[in-house]
């Protein structure tokens, strides 16, 4: 074998770096950085790669964050104002928050509305223009252990939503099968400081949980059912004790409850699967949501969405991106890979054979009659932070009152600036 | 020649431009952008000094000041302390002596959140390890970070069991270049351990006792890690520092303003502190000089 001449590994050194500098040209392809949820890799990295396999020229450069710090993180990359990133998930609520302070492009052109439900278009909204695509709703259950009830003789709560248990039964259960002591704990919230599932318990009592301009929390947030709903929750953990306290990870409670320490975790139908297939051996089933004898069913409702920056400039790629990922298919991957309440009309009509269980019964009648949609500010931002650190506190004793009321007055000062 | 005297400025040039990129311009910059609002779009505003007034006539700005003000005057004094017992330990040669002088400095090759994120579990109230030993030993579990009462010393113990090895090195570089002699003569004398230790090694520690509290104390008003991954800055705002308090204005509250003006003030408190505690410690020589 000769070897190269000087002028022959010139030549090769100069096509290759040619090849090398030219490659969008002759691929032609465009990357979109996305912003998405930490959720485990087999929940998220099919959903991007069938994206990517049906749209060849779209190269996803997918980020996930922990859910604990993704509100931050993107607070931080969105005020630099750059096109970074293209797309970004987007927590239902926040999506007045977001469009108001000009980091969701408006989405009208793309989404047709009569193939969603009214409640997500009514999440995706802001001013009455769409600005985040709805990409699934959620709604909670109670999860029991059918073993540890069995094993404490204590019947277990109905799968009918008539027979749905009141949160004083959930205590008298929860006595009988908690052992604190021994680490074994009745009942807990799947997240416990989030007012996304614990505003309903003020709600149930019939509690307003801001005013309905959206900026205003003082006498709603701090009123008596609040205070009664939110004392029942301080209760849990400080006087009944059938409650772990602390457990402020969403990723520790379901672990407890699978791993046989919690009797009843109130969760998300999107945990389901992974409880299935984690916990091979755990015998559960589900119950409706409880709610107090003497209020009505309320429960939470909305979920993730996904929205664009208007900064960004892929024009073309990200309303593509839109278009796919709220196609018919694309949802019956998404609620196969994280089963979240869906929002598209088919999936409901062409899934129907899944939805006969009795957990998705339950859904689908929460979601007709009892979900509550968290309030409607472009405030949303600092009102969850505020009121998640207070509801955190709760859990350690105080007056719940004092607390709620210094919360209410800090939420007023922040959200003033969305006034006028 | 007169080129030579610019040659110590041409060495020191590197340092100085680093500073001034890396310090002196984002404190002029945050200075400037604490007269300043955003509008909800984020466009600036001139504000004056509304930003300071606001934080001035607002309990949870000043609840925030006594807590950092409470939490640094506990903890600067205790890990000097503690530093200067652990440095005091392992001064002596001994037999396995680098052994403990790196077992003591290991916390500090754990990152600051890796520290927060390992003791909020080894400290869980539920689930945590140490309450499981408690219960074992037939102790009762306690709170720990989850108790108003309990979350700042607990804050105070995590953050020396990181800290008080780091400030042992200068210390113990100050102990060893101590001469042996005077020591040995104090002994002569009759000196016992306590007089030796007071009338010779402390008055000839100043400086690094001054160097270490001065670091040590701009180091604990900044911290911030163990607040936002563990507490919160609760409960019941317990554990609210100022930085935190900053961290939220900035970037939960989305008022830059608000958390410019609160750096700021947390850099004047540094500065003033600092300056009283250089004072305290100056040396005889420097206050004759």
């Amino acid at each position: 074998m000769s070897s190269l001449s000087r002028r022959q590994l010139l030549k090769t050194g100069l096509a290759g770096g040619l090849a090398l500098a030219t490659p969008h040209v002759a691929r032609a392809q465009t990357t979109l950085k996305v912003v998405w949820m930490g959720w485990p890799d087999n929940q998220v990295l099919p959903l991007m790669a069938e994206f990517e396999k049906r749209n060849p020229s779209i190269k996803l450069a997918v980020e996930r964050m922990p859910f604990t710090q993704i509100f931050q993180a993107l607070e931080v990359r969105l005020n630099g104002r750059t096109p970074d990133p293209d797309i970004y998930i987007v927590d239902s609520p926040l999506t007045a928050s977001y469009a108001a302070r000009g980091h969701l492009m408006e989405l009208d052109a793309l989404i047709d509305k009569s193939r969603f439900a009214p409640a997500g278009i009514g999440a995706a909204s802001y001013q009455g223009k769409i600005y985040s695509a709805p990409f699934g709703s959620s709604m909670q259950v109670l999860y029991f252990n059918r073993s540890l009830f069995g094993a404490a003789g204590v019947e277990p709560p109905s799968a009918d939503v008539a027979k749905r248990w009141t949160w004083e039964q959930v205590v008298e259960a929860g006595r009988k099968l908690a052992k604190p002591a021994e680490n074994l704990w009745g009942f807990t919230f799947e997240q416990q400081e989030r007012p996304y599932q614990l505003l309903p318990l003020g709600q149930s009592l019939g509690g307003v949980a801001l005013s309905p301009d959206g900026l205003k929390a003082s006498g709603f947030i701090d009123g008596p059912a609040f205070v009664e709903g939110f004392g029942f929750m301080q209760k849990l953990y400080t006087e009944a004790k059938i409650s772990p306290p602390g457990q402020f990870d969403t990723a520790l409670t379901p672990e407890l409850f699978g791993s046989g320490k919690c009797a009843m975790l109130l969760g998300g139908t999107f945990i389901f699967d992974t409880l299935k297939s984690k916990f091979p051996n755990l015998d559960f089933a589900v119950a409706p949501h409880p709610y107090f004898a003497r209020g009505k069913p309320v429960t939470p409702t909305g979920a993730w969405h996904f929205g664009v920056n208007p900064r960004s400039t892929q024009k073309e790629a990200v309303a593509q991106f839109v278009r796919d990922m709220l196609s018919y298919d694309m949802n019956v991957l998404w609620f196969k890979l994280r089963p979240y309440v869906p929002t598209l009309n088919a999936v409901w009509q062409k899934e129907n054979a899944t939805f006969s269980s009795d957990m998705w019964k339950i859904a689908q009648s929460e979601m007709q009659n009892t979900a509550l949609a968290r309030p409607a500010t472009p405030g949303f931002r600092e009102y969850e932070d505020i009121l998640r650190v207070t509801l955190r506190d709760m859990q350690s004793g105080g007056n719940v009152k004092d607390m709620l009321t210094a919360a209410a007055q800090k939420i007023d000062r922040e959200i003033a600036k969305y006034k006028g | 020649m007169p080129a030579r005297r610019w040659i110590p400025y041409a060495f020191l040039a590197p340092a100085l431009l680093g500073l001034v990129i890396f310090r002196f311009t984002p404190i002029c910059l945050s200075l400037v952008g604490s007269f300043f609002g955003q509008s909800i779009r984020g466009d600036s505003i001139f504000v004056g000094v509304k930003n300071y007034a606001e934080l001035l006539g607002d309990p949870a700005f000043w609840s925030a000041v006594t807590t950092t003000l409470i939490f640094n005057l506990i903890i600067n004094p205790f890990q000097v302390v503690c530093a200067l017992a652990l440095a005091m330990l392992v001064r002596r040669p001994a037999r396995f002596i680098d052994v403990f002088r790196a077992s003591f400095l290991l916390p500090m090759t754990v990152s600051i959140a890796l520290t927060s994120i390992i003791w909020s579990i080894m400290l869980d109230p539920t689930l945590g390890p140490v309450n499981g030993f408690l219960r074992w030993a037939g102790l009762p579990p306690q709170p720990f970070f989850r108790s108003a009462d309990q979350a700042l010393t607990t804050l105070i113990l995590v953050a020396t069991w990181k800290g008080a090895g780091y400030w042992m090195v200068f210390l113990l570089a100050g102990l060893l270049a101590i001469p042996k002699e005077l020591d040995e003569s104090a002994s002569i004398d009759g000196a016992n351990a306590w007089q030796r230790f007071f009338g010779v090694t402390l008055p000839l520690m100043k400086r690094p006792l001054a160097f270490v509290l001065v670091a040590d104390t701009a180091a604990n008003f900044l911290l911030f890690a163990p607040v936002y991954i563990v507490t919160n800055g609760g409960p019941n705002g317990a554990t609210q520092l100022l930085m935190f308090e900053a961290y939220q204005a900035a970037f939960a509250f989305l008022n830059h303003g608000r958390s410019l003006a609160i750096s700021t003030i947390i850099l004047v408190i540094i500065l003033v502190i600092a300056l009283f505690e250089l004072r305290l410690f100056r040396s005889e020589d420097e206050t004759v000089a």
